[in-house]
């Protein structure tokens, strides 16, 4: 008995050593001559035969990864998944809902490992890695040019690199600034209803010291700092600031340098603003939860998106009003982006991966996805049926920043994470208190080192 | 006569029984630590050397870099800071959570009624899930609401104060300090208890007869008595010290300008938040260097008595 | 001295004595309080069914009582959607298996290195205890690259998604071995010498000898590597990939991510993580700290 068990010990390390050395893709060569494992001939073909060979007589398995976030849409996804299941036979839908949390790290080991699946959705801009190291497929082909043009324009930006569409998301964010009327009232800030007579800096600081002088305020406006340093939430939120100063993330002529653009006088002065306003009171760089602005309601207004629809209606009720983004320097710009999905060049199906994403992004599916999770439809014909973004709705100014321009996409470059990570930081230091040129111009060598390091990232083919 | 002669033989015979019994016994941890830590280990320092990323690209294969990534280290301020945090840490942090795990251990080591629960409610924080840990205490720290500021304006009739914990430079690490001392200490704690009930009592008997007090048998009986504990518990500290990751990560990241900074948050950013698998794996061969050198060092000072090991 | 003084006042000593206990129990009843907090805001967030409520309190002190629509919606929002039971299973599974085996490995090598004579012993133990430092994150990536092609009994050639990748890396543990080495070097060597002379095989010296004298040490390191085991994060995030294999400290991640959060679930999910362990702890703590009690850590 004892024996019996070094001796497999002992041939599995002689098995492993051999597949270790053989490491690049012989493995099955090793395989072959494993005593330990008995039915090493039987698993080669097994691995492919069932998708390819009988793809007619048998419906095609495609696997399916989907961030497994807030309860609602994951139900939501479940139901599509099972809907689409029973209403055809030709393709199966075998999805796995991965932890939004870790969601972009299981990602990433998985593409290291090599066993991405079919179908996935992606976190906004961490796309464009993928595509760019060839793990995605364009879906140009696959998308009929009717259904292209019903997409909003943010979407197509978001998902296009290299000049190829890689994704198609099913919701869109949105970012704008609530405000409590009963204090805007109070204090005489004009409230503007549409895109087009946004604040202009000058009423947006007006508005600001008219808001900290109400003795219910304790600070004009919430900033959503709870959301804590290591959260996407800093590049989304702030970096449409600089943008509309002026300055941007990246040079986005090539995406080779941020020398002089993040770093630039108008990014300087943006951030130099952005610092200001927690020097002087305007806003609270530790707000103490996340209720300042529809709990406590010591803040007036609230720089964030469209998902504290529901909490802001439930604090504030009809008192929450939705603000455009004011026209900080030249124009108004704001955030957008949001999950979506793609189809990886190493799925053997992707029309039948496709046959899928077509059935999540007719308008009927949208809506029942983003009537559960609060976001933006995706689609013009969706949004026109939608209560809360169609025409007079009351997150119509969202769609009106989407679709005329105001919101900015993500720069589209596999520096990306590099990019977040930069400024994320800077953004951190630049609210305690640093130096905002001296910050920026770190962030600046990160970046540029990294586009360095990769060759410019160069575009695949 | 006949005796001498089958000994002759029988002592190789043996020894080399032994031999062989004792490679059978070490070869499953042998095997199992050299697949999975020290081959792993052997190619990251391999890594250490290329520009791999963490998503490969087929177009654009891994290149041998030499030493570019320990050249960028030595001139990676992040990288100093977050090491000198490291044994800022353990300087601060080792001799006062194991003063304090000892104080509780010898608190809740008298015979007295409900030991058992407040031993469980000291245990607590051990574990509990380092996130929730992290949430509560950023509202603990939070410098209009929280607590802390509260009862620090009370006990200084408001001349200290508020401070913002965790956005203030010099005041971030020390608060990430405390939070991991609260939350390590009860470990710790059940280490001393065990050593502390192990004493024989005969000692202090006689010590009470020679008429010591209670500081003197602490100082004569407890401590000496206590000495290898003591030196797994500050051993035990010392590993998790380095190791300081998610109580930082959740809270600070690292921040503001690298004052909560640590070798693995960083190791962590580069490697999994910026894709650099290369420098990430220089980042750790460095570190492994280091520690390895500070524990020989503290290893043959802990060593001097030879009762150790 | 201290004679006259325990003749005049006998009374007065049994008065402090009980002073000194009551003022025990007041410093320990703080200390307490201050141990409990987050435990308190767990459990009491985990109770609250308004979500609105849970978050709206987060920012004051009503975070850590209970008020507002109490029940435990929560707890049933966790069982429905989070396949917890499964998920609970597969934390505790991984980790009895690798505690029992790594028992077994470890003790055995830290045996061979302790007691018998044979060549490279020295080196081996040096070269284990240098082991003790390398950081995981600093081979996780390798280790994962290195997984995906190794072969399984099943003909599978990858460990991912599996049971085995959760358990197989982390059974040898080198800080383990440290401990049973230095509990080990201590044990009289009499007995084995006894023994041998009977003709006893080393085995048989372990098994029937040296083992039942070490349950001390085999408590102390189970504990330990069952609380490393019971909180291992990144790996098992690298190589899962659906709930079949995932340990709870994957699950919990699905209530991180886009905001709003759902506070009160993640709150009921963690106090279900948190609280069996506690009581585990309570029901065997006297056990626990008489096994630690008389291992070679002590003195």
């Amino acid at each position: 008995m004892k024996k019996n068990k070094w001796y497999m010990l002992i041939s599995l390390f002689a098995v492993i050593s051999m597949v270790m050395v053989s490491c690049g893709g012989g493995a099955d060569t090793a395989q072959a001559e494993a005593p330990a494992a008995e039915d090493a001939a039987v698993e080669e073909p097994a691995a492919e035969e069932p998708a390819a060979a009988d793809a007619a007589a048998e419906p095609v398995t495609v696997d399916v990864w989907f961030h497994s976030g807030k309860g609602e849409e994951r139900e939501v996804l479940d139901a599509q998944v099972t809907a689409f299941n029973e209403m055809q036979s030709d393709v199966q839908i075998n999805a796995i809902l991965l932890p939004e949390g870790s969601y972009n790290d299981q990602v990433n080991a998985a593409a290291l490992s090599g066993d991405l699946p079919c179908l996935l959705d992606f976190d906004g801009p961490f796309l464009y890695n993928y595509a760019w190291a060839g793990y995605m497929r364009p879906l140009d082909d696959l998308v009929p040019a009717d259904v292209k043009a019903d997409f909003l324009p943010s979407i197509i930006a978001q998902g296009t690199y290299g000049g190829k569409l890689y994704s198609l998301g099913t919701f869109d964010s949105g970012l704008a600034i609530w405000g409590n009327k009963a204090y805007l009232d109070e204090a005489g800030v004009r409230i503007p209803t549409s895109i087009d007579d946004a604040w202009t800096m000058e009423e947006f600081t007006d508005a600001l010291q008219k808001l900290n002088a109400l003795d219910q305020v304790d600070y004009a406006i919430d900033f959503k700092l709870n959301y804590g340093p290591d959260d996407e939430w800093n590049t989304y939120g702030f970096a449409p600031i600089i943008q509309s100063f002026g300055g941007d993330l990246i040079d986005r002529t090539d995406y080779q340098s941020a020398d002089g653009v993040l770093n630039g006088p108008e990014s300087v002065a943006a951030l130099e603003w952005f610092q200001s306003l927690f020097t002087d009171g305007y806003a609270n760089p530790s707000p103490a939860g996340d209720d300042d602005f529809y709990g406590s309601k010591v803040a007036a207004l609230s720089w964030v998106g469209h998902w504290m629809y529901g909490p802001h209606t439930e604090g504030l009720g009809d008192d929450a009003v939705l603000i455009p983004m004011p026209i900080l320097g030249d124009k108004a710009v704001t955030g957008m982006g949001s999950w979506n999905w793609g189809i990886t060049s190493t799925c053997e199906n992707p029309e039948a991966a496709y046959t899928f994403l077509s059935y999540l992004i007719e308008p009927d599916e949208i809506l029942h996805m983003t009537n559960a999770n609060g976001a933006v439809p995706a689609r013009k014909s969706a949004i026109a049926k939608s209560e809360l973004f169609g025409e007079g709705g009351k997150l119509n100014i969202f769609v009106q920043q989407l679709e005329n321009g105001v919101a900015v996409e993500r720069p589209t470059t596999p520096a990306y994470p590099v990019i977040t990570s930069a400024f994320r930081t800077a953004i951190w230091n630049i609210i305690a208190g640093a130096d905002v040129q001296t910050e920026l111009d770190k962030a600046v060598v990160t970046i540029d080192q990294d586009i360095q390091d990769n060759n410019g990232y160069p575009l695949p083919e | 006569m006949i005796g001498q002669k089958q000994i002759q033989p029988t002592i190789p015979k043996y020894r080399r029984k032994e031999s062989l019994t004792a490679w059978l016994f070490s070869t499953p941890a042998i095997i199992l630590l050299t697949l999975f830590l020290l081959v792993p280990f052997v190619w990251a320092i391999w890594l250490s050397f290329t520009n791999q990323r963490l998503i490969p690209n087929p177009n654009l294969p891994t290149e041998f870099v030499g030493l570019r990534n320990y050249i960028r280290i030595f001139q990676d301020d992040t990288f100093k800071r977050g090491l000198l945090n490291n044994f800022y840490f353990i300087a601060v942090v080792v001799p006062i959570q194991t003063s304090l795990a000892l104080v509780l251990a010898m608190l809740i080591n008298q015979q007295l009624k409900g030991m058992n629960i407040f031993r469980t409610i000291y245990f607590g924080p051990v574990v509990t899930a380092m996130t929730v840990v992290s949430i509560v205490w950023t509202l603990l720290y939070n410098p209009g609401e929280g607590l802390i500021n509260a009862f620090l304006q009370a006990i200084s009739f408001g001349k200290l104060g508020p401070y913002n914990w965790l956005m203030d430079t010099k005041l971030v690490f020390p608060a990430i300090m405390l939070l991991s001392i609260w939350q390590g200490v009860g470990f710790q704690m059940v280490i001393y208890l065990a050593g502390l009930q192990e004493i024989p009592h005969s000692l202090y008997e006689a010590a009470q007869v020679d008429g010591a007090n209670s500081w003197q048998q602490f100082k004569n009986i407890t401590l000496p008595q206590l000495r290898n504990t003591t030196i797994f518990v500050v051993l035990s500290t010392t590993i998790m010290a380095f190791k300081l990751f998610d109580q930082v990560q959740v809270m600070t990241n690292g921040g503001p300008q690298n004052a909560s900074m640590t070798t693995m948050v960083y190791v962590v950013e580069m490697g999994w938040g910026q894709l650099k698998v290369g420098y990430a794996s220089a980042i750790s061969i460095v570190f492994f260097i280091i520690v390895l050198f500070v524990s020989l060092i503290q290893r043959y000072l802990t060593r001097e008595k030879g009762s150790a090991a | 001295m201290n004679m006259d003084q325990g003749k005049t006042s006998r009374h007065s000593i049994k008065k402090v004595k009980r002073l000194k206990k009551w003022l025990t129990y007041l410093v320990m009843s703080l200390l307490a309080i201050f141990f409990m907090f987050p435990i308190v805001f767990m459990l009491m967030s985990s109770i609250k069914n308004n979500e609105y409520q849970v978050v709206t309190d987060m920012s004051s002190l009503r975070a850590f009582l209970p008020v507002g629509e109490l029940g435990f919606q929560n707890y049933k929002d966790v069982f429905t959607s989070q396949h917890f039971g499964h998920v609970m299973f597969n934390s505790v599974f991984i980790m009895i298996t690798t505690v029992v085996i790594g028992l077994f490995v470890n003790s055995m090598i830290a045996y061979a290195l302790a007691r018998l004579r044979f060549k490279g012993k020295t080196f081996l133990l040096s070269s284990i205890i240098s082991l003790i430092i390398i950081p995981f994150e600093s081979v996780a990536i390798p280790l994962l690259v290195m997984v995906n092609h190794l072969p399984w009994f099943g003909g599978e050639t990858s460990w991912l998604d599996s049971y085995h990748v959760q358990i197989i890396p982390f059974i040898a543990d080198a800080f383990s071995i440290f401990l049973f080495y230095q509990f080990f070097i201590d044990i009289p060597k009499d007995l084995e010498e006894a023994a041998l002379i009977d003709g006893a095989s080393h085995f048989g010296i372990y098994w029937k000898i040296v083992l039942p004298l070490s349950k001390p040490i085999f408590a102390t390191v189970a504990i330990l590597q069952a609380l490393n085991s019971w909180n291992r994060f990144m790996w098992p995030l690298m190589v899962t990939r659906g709930t079949d294999v995932r340990p709870l400290t994957v699950g919990i991640q699905s209530y991180f991510g886009q905001d709003p959060r759902l506070w009160g679930d993640l709150m009921a999910f963690a106090s279900l993580i948190t609280i069996p362990v506690l009581i585990v702890f309570l029901l065997f703590q006297k056990w626990f700290v008489r096994s630690v009690a008389s291992t070679g850590i002590k003195g």
